[in-house]
């Protein structure tokens, strides 16, 4: 059998249940609405910086793209890495020149691999959940956000807001094919429920925000 | 552990099993301290749960009257966006799909992420079948695939293993130190798979919600083995079931706040993967191919009753497992079935038939401690109560000769016609306080055996396995009669 032969004979599988289902249904319930949040812009950064460390992830607020240099150098000093991978993003770009860091941005599958620190950006960020959005049109970020153990993510003040809601309502999967989610490290509970970091992914998560001057 | 190969027709011999597996029980007992405690401190996080579920509910409802537009809509979108889809109408169908894909790519190695619709299908077996190593990546699956075994948990597949089993697991298999550390044992997984993901080149995951509006599946999880999956290989093939399917992008808010709270008690998972189509820029990162393989096996059937329906609004978190009492006694491989636990006990018989489940509908006290964390608001006792009835009745699902006796009918007819009526019900309950005396021990009536429990047909099955409580001396129509004298 084809798969439009088969198609069609599940769609029709689909419509005789439905109504043979139907004398038996009650008239179908409304759909309640939900209220959106607006993000208030008071404590969003408190927020954000609060439910970043609920998931362990580290979050530092900066004036500006030299100071977010500045702390970048830190965490790779303090890290002790000198294999750095960035995506192409152009403030990723500008921040680790300005910190005068080697970095490498088109990595083969092997180097890859041996990447320590893998930095990007993030379009946008969901304060009540620390959740990083990146978006696949605006910045390749698939591996360079995942592969390496440690992930840095650089983001403006100005792209958070408070719930998914908002967020689903901004980004545009048409745009982007793919939009990754982030919160916190790569993590599992697979064995006895007991919590392990960096399972397949990053175990380490910096996120640097530039606050709005 | 014999209970690895049960089958779901005999749940009473793999609970009683299970029952007497002291180890099983020490893994079984981390569910209820963390799990149960975790999802009720996460949804507190919500100001509205009861109208959370609500809508969520509605959402489902609505989209599974609607079953077949919502699917045309998200199969045109996700193609417009460059998926390929394909339909298979059972579980040989799929794995034929996807076995023709990954030979067209002369892949001998494929790359899975859990998906249970991928578990349902067996498709591993097909896979290794024709000779194509099919590699778990998600920690749990990974364990219970060198172990030989299924999965007993739909979130944490390996719940049922200690520790120390898993490290011995380990020692034998890739050939590791004994440890009882689990981060030892989670960076040797690290270290094995990250092998497997530089070489495949075809990737394999499940999916948890497609958007009709725009065409894109999600898929959550913690590890980033599913990203990883999903990102660094040529082809991604998902496989979804066709009930996984929701009308709008916005609705993705509902399901991502429902979700991770009640399946782990998180507020969100670590990584949500949102994908539309394919890369529409040749530099970019990811498969170049897309292929979505849309899976009935039994499921547009469900659709024929409205009770039946709502088992489709399931969103595979695990709470009802969780919070079973029966599940938390039997673990997982009790039932039998890919599905275990309150919804697998409800789906297996739908999916597979109930002549070959005919168990599972009464392994459950109905409590309705499932029905209480259930994100969707499934009436899991409703149902079973409903396969228990097609049971009894042989209907047409069931293939199968009615089991309800001809004695047992009449009695339950002669007990409703009695107690139907005030003067029958007070005589009755006389008859049993005068024959009570016979039976009753300390407060309870224990087994009953010999005569009494033929002659009183439901008095001897119902006190095989627990007391009954006794008739009260007077009754409250009595005591209120002599009070106001």
């Amino acid at each position: 059998m084809t798969s439009s032969q088969a198609k069609s004979a599940i769609f029709s599988s689909i419509r005789e249940n439905l109504a043979k289902s139907k004398p038996l249904d009650v008239r179908h319930q409304e759909m309640i609405p939900v209220p959106v949040l607006v993000s208030s812009g008071l404590n969003l950064l408190e927020t954000f910086q609060g439910s970043l460390e609920q998931v362990g992830a580290k979050c530092t607020f900066v004036e500006g793209e030299s100071e977010a240099g500045h702390r970048l150098r830190e965490i790779i000093k303090d890290l002790s890495a000198s294999e750095i991978l960035v995506s192409d993003s152009e403030l990723v770009h500008r921040i680790v020149n300005a910190a005068e860091l080697d970095a490498l941005e088109d990595a083969s599958r092997d180097e890859l691999f041996a990447m320590e620190v893998g930095v990007t950006s993030a379009q946008w960020a969901i304060a009540e959940t620390g959740t990083l959005v990146l978006e696949s049109g605006s910045e390749r970020h698939r591996l360079v956000s995942l592969v390496p153990p440690v992930h840095v993510c650089i983001i403006r003040a100005s792209s958070i807001r408070q719930s998914m809601a908002e967020i689903l309502e901004l980004v545009n999967p048409d745009a982007d094919p793919t939009i990754t989610f982030i919160t916190g490290a790569s993590r599992t509970s697979d064995i006895e429920l007991t919590l392990a970091i960096g399972v397949h992914g990053p175990g380490e998560l910096y996120v640097i925000v530039i606050k709005d001057q | 552990m014999s209970t690895t190969h049960a089958t779901a027709e005999i749940f009473d011999r793999n609970a009683r099993e299970a029952l007497a597996d002291p180890v099983l029980h020490g893994a079984l007992r981390n569910l209820a301290d963390s799990f149960v405690i975790r999802r009720r401190n996460a949804i507190a996080s919500i100001d509205d749960w009861e109208g959370l579920r609500e809508r969520a509910r509605s959402i489902k409802d609505e989209t599974l009257l609607h079953l077949d537009e919502y699917l045309e809509r998200f199969t045109d979108n996700a193609t417009k966006a460059g998926a390929t889809i394909h339909w298979a109408r059972d579980g040989k169908e799929a794995c034929e799909i996807v076995l023709g894909l990954v030979r067209a790519k002369n892949a001998d190695m494929v790359v899975k992420a859990k998906s249970m619709a991928g578990e349902e299908i067996h498709l591993n077996e097909a896979l290794e079948a024709a000779g194509i190593e099919a590699v778990e990546t998600d920690l749990g699956e990974w364990i219970i695939q060198l172990a030989g075994e299924t999965p007993s948990h739909i979130v944490v597949p390996a719940i049922h293993k200690t520790k120390q089993q898993i490290a011995d697991l380990f020692v034998e298999k890739v050939g590791i130190e004994k440890t009882d550390n689990v981060d030892v044992l989670t960076q040797t997984a690290r270290t094995i798979l990250r092998q497997k993901f530089g070489e495949a080149r075809v990737g394999i995951s499940g999916v948890n919600f497609g958007v009709a509006e725009t065409g894109t599946i999600l898929i959550l999880e913690n590890e980033g083995n599913i990203r990883l999956t999903t990102s660094l290989t040529e082809t991604h093939i998902a496989i979804m079931g066709i009930e996984k399917v929701i009308p709008k992008f916005a609705d993705l808010d509902v399901f991502l706040k429902l979700l991770p709270r009640s399946g782990t008690g998180q507020r969100l998972t670590a990584y949500q993967s949102l994908i539309t189509g394919v890369k529409n820029n040749t530099d970019d990162l990811g498969p170049d191919e897309l292929h979505i393989v849309m899976l009935d096996n039994g499921r547009s059937r469900m659709l024929a009753h409205p009770l039946t329906r709502q088992s489709l609004a399931c969103i595979r978190c695990g709470a009802c497992l969780n919070a079973c009492p029966v599940y938390q006694q039997v673990g997982g491989h009790a039932y039998g079935s890919v599905y275990p636990g309150p919804i697998g006990a409800v789906i297996t018989p739908q999916l597979f038939g109930l002549s070959k489940a005919k168990q599972l509908p009464y392994a459950s006290s109905l409590c309705g401690a499932c029905r209480e964390v259930c994100p969707v608001k499934i009436d899991i006792p409703a149902l079973l109560l409903h396969l228990r009835s097609e049971i009894a009745d042989g209907s047409p699902s069931g293939n199968e000769t009615p089991t309800r006796k001809l004695g047992e009918s009449l009695a339950f007819r002669m007990y409703s016609r009695m107690w139907s009526r005030s003067g029958t019900y007070s005589l009755s309950m006389r008859a049993a306080r005068l024959m009570q005396r016979f039976v009753a021990r300390d407060g309870k009536i224990g087994k009953v055996g010999g005569m009494l429990a033929v002659l009183i047909p439901p008095l001897g099955a119902w006190t095989a396995w627990r007391d009954a409580p006794v008739v009260a001396p007077k009754s409250f129509r009595e005591m209120w009669r002599e009070k106001n004298k």
